[in-house]
């Protein structure tokens, strides 16, 4: 069984009877090792379609979730249960309960570090103390507001208040969490949360490849909230230092907030100064200050130093990334689409208004990105096989949009590995209007290709 | 990746039901065990087929049964029945699977499973129409409808499946706007199945439940069974588990009975 991989969570979803055969065969080895390719944050088992399960069936999974800590310290455990599988879970292991429980599998998103929905009013009930401590700082950490109910009275008293709570979570256990340093993202910021000693586990726990996703995405300024940092070695420093020079290429700031060098030399500060690092006292410094903002690259991702230009392998490569496109909206839509008109130039759109657009980045043998536009309704047109129901809900057709826009990257990279091409492919991300896109490829030359499927117009956007 | 056009051409390549298997049921039908098995005989694929079936473990019997006359006697005329329709289903079944790990011992292992245990569950209910035994042998064409339709299209599929956890069933309704169970029934009108058979497979698909009670009851119980069956390890690695969507809410009322039935601990 493959996972699915969704906000930094790939999840298995097993259907119907868990017991030892059977769940011996539903997460293979095989499956584990794809699984942790993905370099999720978590693997989770959702248990929603899970009818009856014993306690030598769930054991097989809690052998594999310690394999899979042991390799890439992802946290693991169970979602989507009812209460009365919640109590048998914590029955079975009580003791040895090493791996996490989350209700559902929004509740998971909120303590995954991936996680792009900021500052919800989250109300948090466990009888254990300590757990309710661990889910506040874990989500504090996560950039969200967590409320602690202290009594099981309190807790029934203040959900009824919907209003005031965007998530509410009790039947929840934190285990064993990952150790990847917490990410979010604020605006055209990203947030990275260090904490305590940071020494050479830094490089193991800060997820590069997502940190050069936001590069190639267009992400320009990177914010290390270092206010729990307690000092850090002369592993975490080269780690610093050269970050710091890569994102250079790419004309991104890189600052730290909250640093104190009372048990760190001061040297330090010095060497990560020289290294283009910049310091501040407190958040708001840089995230209320409109000006800074715009000095550090964080209000447009257009001031880059060196436009890369497209190139011949790129080109040489082109029908793979259109057949791609095409086959993946003629699979959604099971309408036929048509190649109009191709141009290389810098990427122009007539009608900005009603249009959205996605983006996914590749690297590896090759590199750049491919973008996608789209007029609304006709985004959803092809999301609707993702999306089922008929919506206008912006913020679902957008987050469908990044799933199909990454489907669109898997088939290119299967395309290409036909060719002894590899790449990997990075995030997706969506732009709810031109203008953002603007921000991230104004200037950028690149192949623009107008396709239309049953006479809807879209453009496909290939530039490095 | 499938239009209605597939579909449409898909049933229009059904075979109807061979002359011998429509003497043979009609035979079964007025209860002339006999007569039927003399008719049955001709067909010599038919009396492998019924062979191989009854003979295995789950049948239950101690020396090898090899006379169409004698299985049709041991069965009884509602299971002579159903095996008859059983084999007519797997005449659909391709020659060679991709999109599920299968092959026709196994396809035929899961028919025969699904029937002893839906006998079970009709004695349990104290059921004797043989209309009803019959329905259980429809209900694995919705995984040779799945193979056929999307075979084509594994990689497109997989890919889709890897962003998103589809079933199969799900993906052909926004697709086309029929499901798998549309063409079961559509299978079973071009055979003459009595139409209680593709009533109650309908309501096992779980997303389509009957307004009549009894029929949904049975839809239930089916729903359950399938996917009590698709736990086993065989079929998980047949790639079976997921291909529809196991709906927990709609059987949670029946489960207990279930697992009383089903010796589940």
């Amino acid at each position: 069984m493959k996972a699915v991989l969704k906000n930094g969570i790939a999840v298995f979803s097993p259907q119907g009877f868990l017991d030892a055969n059977s769940s011996n065969v539903f997460m293979s080895m095989e499956d584990i090792e794809s699984a942790t390719n993905l370099k999720a944050d978590m693997i989770l088992v959702s248990l929603k379609k899970v009818i009856f399960f014993n306690r030598n069936g769930l054991d097989i999974f809690v052998k594999l979730f310690s394999k899979i800590r042991k390799k890439n310290q992802a946290t693991v455990g169970f979602c989507d249960y009812d209460r009365k599988k919640y109590e048998a879970m914590r029955r079975f292991f009580h003791d040895e309960l090493n791996f996490s429980l989350f209700k559902t599998l929004d509740i998971a998103y909120l303590f995954s570090s991936s996680f792009k929905n900021l500052n919800k009013n989250i109300l948090i009930y466990s009888s254990d103390k300590s757990q309710r401590s661990a889910m506040a700082i874990e989500l504090h950490d996560g950039g969200h507001n967590p409320i602690i109910a202290q009594s099981f009275e309190e807790f029934e008293e203040k959900k009824n208040n919907k209003a005031a709570y965007d998530y509410v979570i009790d039947s929840t256990f934190l285990g064993q969490m990952g150790q990847k340093v917490a990410t979010r993202v604020t605006g055209n910021a990203i947030i990275y949360t260090v904490t305590s000693f940071l020494d050479v586990e830094i490089s193991e726990q800060f997820n590069i490849e997502y940190h050069n996703n936001s590069l190639n995405v267009g992400f320009r300024l990177f914010i290390f909230d270092a206010y729990k940092v307690i000092s850090m070695n002369i592993h975490a420093l080269n780690f610093f230092s050269k970050l710091s020079s890569s994102a250079a290429e790419y004309n991104a700031s890189i600052c730290f907030v909250g640093m104190r060098f009372n048990k760190t030399p001061i040297a330090f500060k010095e060497t990560m100064e020289d290294a283009g690092i910049l310091f501040y006292e407190q958040m708001d410094d840089i995230l209320q200050n409109k000006e800074l903002l715009k000095e550090l690259g964080a209000s447009s991702a257009s001031n880059i130093k060196y436009k890369r230009v497209i190139n011949k392998e790129t080109i040489l490569e082109l029908p793979k990334f259109i057949d791609a496109t095409v086959s993946t909206l003629e699979m959604m839509t099971s309408a036929k689409a048509i190649k109009e008109a191709v141009n290389v130039r810098d990427l122009a759109i007539k009608e900005k208004k009603d249009n959205v657009a996605s983006s996914i980045g590749y690297y590896g043998d090759i590199d750049g990105m491919v973008i996608l536009v789209f007029p609304k309704v006709i985004a959803k047109k092809a999301c609707e096989l993702l999306i089922g129901d008929n919506t206008d809900d912006l913020e679902m057709i957008l987050d469908t949009l990044a799933e199909l826009v990454n489907i669109v990257g898997g088939k290119i990279k299967t395309l290409l590995a036909d060719e002894n091409i590899s790449v990997n492919i990075t995030l997706p991300r969506t732009y709810q209007d031109i203008d953002s896109l603007m921000e991230v490829v104004e200037g950028r030359k690149g192949v623009q290709v107008d396709l239309s499927f049953n006479d809807d117009k879209f453009f496909f956007f290939l530039t490095r | 990746m499938i239009t209605k056009e597939n579909i449409d051409s898909f049933i229009e390549k059904i075979p109807p039901s061979p002359k011998v298997l429509n003497e043979t049921l009609s035979l079964l039908k007025i209860g002339e065990l006999v007569k039927a098995a003399k008719v049955a005989e001709q067909d010599l694929a038919l009396k492998s087929y019924l062979k191989n079936i009854v003979n295995k473990p789950i049948y239950g019997f101690r020396n090898e049964v090899s006379d169409i006359g004698q299985i049709f006697g041991i069965l009884g005329v509602s299971l002579s029945q159903q095996s008859v329709y059983n084999y007519m289903v797997a005449l659909l079944s391709p020659d060679k699977w991709s999109l599920f790990k299968l092959n026709s011992a196994l396809f035929h292992e899961l028919q025969a499973n699904l029937s002893k245990r839906w006998e079970a569950i009709l004695m349990r209910l104290n059921i004797q129409d043989d209309n009803i035994y019959a329905a259980i042998s429809l209900l694995p064409a919705s995984i040779i409808v799945t193979e056929a339709l999307f075979a084509q299209n594994k990689k497109e599929v997989e890919l889709l499946r890897g962003a998103k956890a589809l079933d199969y069933n799900t993906i052909l309704i926004r697709l086309s706007g029929v499901s798998l169970f549309d063409i079961c029934e559509e299978i079973a009108k071009k055979w003459e199945m009595p139409s209680i058979v593709s009533s109650i497979v309908q309501a096992a698909s779980g997303v389509k439940p009957s307004q009549d009670k009894k029929i949904d009851a049975l839809g239930k119980w089916m729903h359950l069974l399938l996917f009590y069956k698709l736990s086993q390890p065989e079929f998980i690695k047949a790639g079976l588990n997921d291909f529809i969507d196991f709906q927990v809410e709609y059987v949670s009322d029946i489960y207990d009975d279930f697992a009383l039935l089903m010796e589940i601990e």
